[in-house]
């Protein structure tokens, strides 16, 4: 069964069209970019932080550049991209709106993952543990876990409509390997991830 | 490192005119150059290294009798990030320098007396036109990659543009497509140390004692903006050596003793009117401008007010030291950010370090892995 990682990719990989200009933001060692490459022939480039996952990235041939997303997209011009793409790192991010500004500043799209903190595991999680889950953190321990935004799908798709930013296309990833296209009762309990195609109305 | 191969420097004399962008014309000239590995037999395994300010032809291995080995010998010979072993490294001496190649130092044909401020002023284009006439000496039309640091970078961004269908990628450390303010006070300054000197005499000084005192203090204000300030005081602080000595103004500091010994041991082997050109090369260099425009006398598209298609899908690595005050990272994502525009598939890294703009010759470790995963990555992904 393939993991929603895997999933999440194969969705891209869909929305994406071929010889598009594609920004993937927190790119790590290039996978989906490398794969992108090679299926749909885009002209992508990558933004990393670590040392490592860059030359990861330049050993695979994939054009990267090292920075931090924070502060990193005034590097490139107004709608330098078709995609913009940011998944599994949005909990990471210092600045999310600002992030989700800027994607959509170089791009014409942008591709975001949610990882839906209201979702029934995690709360499951939190009253049995006390304290947020390992999943939750992804790495580390309380005090140097990367992750430092909780955030929720409803709160993320509240945050959309309060930015102007309209949500061209989604799925939700559910338990037992079910994805949807549209909005459901109760996503925010049932919900575990969700991905966006995010655009302006220019 | 006296395990380092042998190697020694080569000349290649070309007899005819060579004319400079200025439009001055030089009647001869001669070209030092080291070449490391061996060009295949289609003649596209080539790498071509630009050397810095301070720099000359013998980038590695060493000389016979030497135990020291070439400027980036860490980073060139087998197995190391410009593997000898696959490639064929050129590194050729600039034109107005002073190890081999014509410079204000050599002798003028016409008069048999040294050029001196006679020699016609340089550009960064200059000194790349110089290493193509190599490049056609070796029948090469092709080259994996040109690579340089600081005033290297300058180069390769030039050399790169000017004729891109000759390059597979390039791969700039370090450097800027134009001097800011600050960079040429520097630089002005150095050169103010050395014409201030009495024994400089107009360049006029072949056969005398060179301007030694204007070259070293210029070389000691190179020296202070190759480190970091914190690398600085780590190395040095407020220790004091030599406190015997009666004299009042004596250096005392380390730091003083260092640059002191930076100094010394740069008048040694370089020469003041070449620390005048190049640097003077340096400041006027402008990368945007020299490329754009309908001025153009050299290059693949010169004049045509073509665009840069060939460069279209070429590769790029833009290298940056957290640490360089001289170089600050900013310029580097300036190039990014230029050669992006052009459809240059860049890649940037920016390595932590403290050791200042130096970092491009001491922290080869880090170097070696980024430079060795982009030189051996596939071309072109789509193709696998």
């Amino acid at each position: 069964m393939p993991t929603i990682r895997e999933k999440t990719q194969n969705i891209i990989e869909d929305w994406i069209a071929p010889q598009s200009r594609v920004l993937d933001l927190g790119c790590g060692d290039g996978t989906l970019l490398s794969r992108l490459t090679q299926r749909k022939q885009v002209d992508g480039i990558g933004v990393e932080i670590s040392r490592d996952m860059i030359v990861k990235c330049l050993g695979k041939g994939i054009s990267v550049y090292q920075a931090d997303i924070d502060h990193g997209l005034s590097q490139w011009d107004e709608l330098s991209f078709d995609y913009v793409i940011l998944t599994a790192t949005l909990q990471v991010i210092h600045r999310p709106y600002h992030v989700i500004n800027e994607m959509l500043r170089v791009g014409r799209c942008a591709v975001i993952s949610v990882s839906n903190f209201g979702y029934a595991a995690n709360r499951l999680g939190i009253m049995l543990k006390g304290r947020m889950t390992d999943e939750m953190r992804l790495t580390g321990d309380w005090h140097d876990t990367p992750v430092i935004r909780f955030v929720c799908l409803c709160e993320f798709i509240r945050s959309l409509s309060e930015m102007g930013v309209d949500i061209l296309d989604a799925r939700f990833f559910l338990p037992f390997d079910l994805a949807v296209r549209t909005k459901i009762p109760l996503d925010n309990l049932i919900v575990k991830e969700a991905i966006f195609m995010l655009g302006h109305n220019r | 490192m006296s395990t380092s191969p042998i190697v020694e420097t080569s000349i290649l004399s070309i007899d005819r005119p060579f004319r400079l962008e200025s439009g001055e014309i030089l009647s001869e000239v001669n070209i030092a150059y080291e070449t490391y590995g061996e060009l295949n037999k289609t003649k596209d395994n080539a790498i071509l290294i630009e050397h810095a300010l301070s720099g000359n032809a013998h980038a590695a291995f060493c000389h016979k009798g030497e135990t020291k080995p070439g400027w980036w010998d860490v980073m060139i010979g087998p197995g190391k990030a410009f593997d000898t072993e696959k490639y064929f490294i050129i590194c050729a001496n600039v034109i107005s320098g002073c190890n081999g190649t014509t410079g204000p130092s050599s002798i003028n044909p016409a008069t048999g007396e040294p050029y001196a401020l006679t020699f016609p002023p340089v550009t960064i284009r200059d000194m790349v036109e110089v290493q193509r006439l190599l490049l056609s000496h070796f029948g090469i039309e092709r080259l994996k990659s040109v690579v340089g640091g600081s005033m290297g970078g300058m180069q390769t961004m030039q050399i790169f543009c000017d004729y891109p269908s000759l390059f597979d990628s390039f791969i700039c450390i370090a450097s800027a497509m134009r001097h800011s303010a600050q960079q040429i006070a520097f630089n002005e300054v150095g050169r103010r140390a050395i014409m201030a000197d009495p024994r400089w005499n107009g360049g006029n000084f072949y056969g005398e004692i060179p301007p030694e005192g204007g070259l070293s203090v210029a070389r000691m204000i190179g020296h202070i903006t190759y480190i970091s300030e914190k690398m600085m005081q780590e190395k040095f602080g407020r220790l004091r050596k030599g406190k015997d000595s009666k004299a009042v103004f004596r250096p005392s500091f380390e730091v003083e003793h260092y640059l002191d010994y930076q100094g010394i041991a740069f008048v040694r082997r370089f020469d003041a009117n070449s620390y005048l050109y190049i640097t003077t090369a340096i400041d006027n260099f402008d990368l945007v401008s020299s490329i754009s425009g309908s001025t153009r006398l050299r290059g693949e598209n010169r004049a045509r007010g073509r665009g840069f298609d060939t460069l279209r899908k070429k590769k790029g690595l833009v290298i940056s030291f957290t640490s360089d005050w001289l170089y600050p990272s900013q310029q580097s994502h300036d190039i990014v950010r230029f050669f992006s525009g052009l459809n240059v598939r860049v890649s940037y890294a920016e390595i932590a370090t403290d050791h200042g703009h130096d970092a491009f010759l001491t922290d080869y470790e880090q170097l070696s892995l980024i430079v060795s995963s982009f030189l051996d990555s596939p071309n072109e992904l789509s193709r696998l």
